[in-house]
């Protein structure tokens, strides 16, 4: 017997390649939700992963470094808190 | 988390689509994530605190109640519950909350060098210079839980009188000036 494909329906979904119950801990809200700004997880409410390897939301981490008072630090270690520009490798495609 | 992908039966391509927000002032912004945050926190309270500290009060989004105890046999606390009044502003957890101690009838102020009689902690981790947003009620309880328990003067901070007397300041405006780490 030969069977014909003749449409298929994909369905996908990501998460974040970070330890599942990883929460950011500006928010306290899991990575794969948003921070409390945003309605929808993904590329528009993305992780800041920090060198000192701390992670945050985007938006949550900027908050933060916008005051004085927090000297450039980052809020789990007080290291200077630097971006990490890869931070996109944190994504990854999980197929369901 | 429904409604990330839509996936287009017809060609197969992935459809992403976001809905953004409209744009939001600040102070919109900052008393949305604070009242979020809480939310989180009293749900993670809710799960059970550590041993020594019971949520009284938080059913609000302005101030809540907590009670502490010192755990060890510490002469100075002994069977003593004492409560923590927390006071949120808007901008909380960007900011520090207001932490005091509450007397009434119930509650003593603790005695402690680093703690005035009307209840105003002296303590840098609640102060702008040494808060981060990554503390929340029960780091901030289990700090002077261990601040207490650490304690073996028994004495008011230095010119505590005229402080409580004279002192028409919030402790956040207060600067402390944080000089002795051994207590």
């Amino acid at each position: 017997m030969k069977v014909t494909i003749k449409k298929w329906n994909a369905v996908g979904t990501w998460r974040w390649d970070l330890p599942e119950d990883d929460v950011c801990g500006i928010c306290q809200v899991a990575f794969d939700g948003t921070c409390p700004a945003c309605k929808y997880p993904g590329d528009d409410c993305s992780i800041q992963s920090g060198k000192c390897g701390h992670n945050f939301h985007m938006h949550c981490i900027q908050e933060w470094i916008k005051q004085d008072s927090a000297k450039g630090q980052c809020p789990m270690c007080r290291q200077k808190f630097e971006w990490n520009d890869q931070s996109n490798k944190n994504r990854t495609v999980v197929a369901v | 988390m429904g409604g990330t992908f839509t996936s287009s039966n017809l060609d197969q391509t992935l459809r992403v689509s976001y809905q953004l927000l409209p744009t939001e002032g600040t102070s919109a912004w900052s008393s949305r994530f604070q009242a979020k945050r809480l939310g989180k926190e009293l749900q993670k309270i809710n799960n059970g605190l550590p041993p020594g500290i019971e949520l009284v009060k938080a059913d609000n989004l302005e101030d809540w109640l907590l009670d502490i105890r010192v755990l060890d046999n510490n002469p100075l606390y002994l069977n003593q519950t004492y409560r923590l009044k927390f006071k949120f502003s808007s901008t909380y957890p960007i900011e520090p909350p207001e932490v005091t101690f509450v007397k009434d009838t119930d509650h003593a102020i603790p005695m402690h060098p680093h703690i005035y009689s009307n209840g105003i902690i002296c303590l840098d981790l609640l102060g702008q210079q040494g808060w981060s947003p990554v503390q929340n009620v029960e780091s901030v309880c289990m700090s002077l839980q261990s601040m207490l328990t650490g304690n073996t003067k028994d004495e008011r901070p230095p010119g505590d009188e005229e402080f409580v007397r004279a002192n028409r300041l919030r402790p956040k405006d207060i600067d402390f000036y944080y000089h002795d780490n051994t207590v």
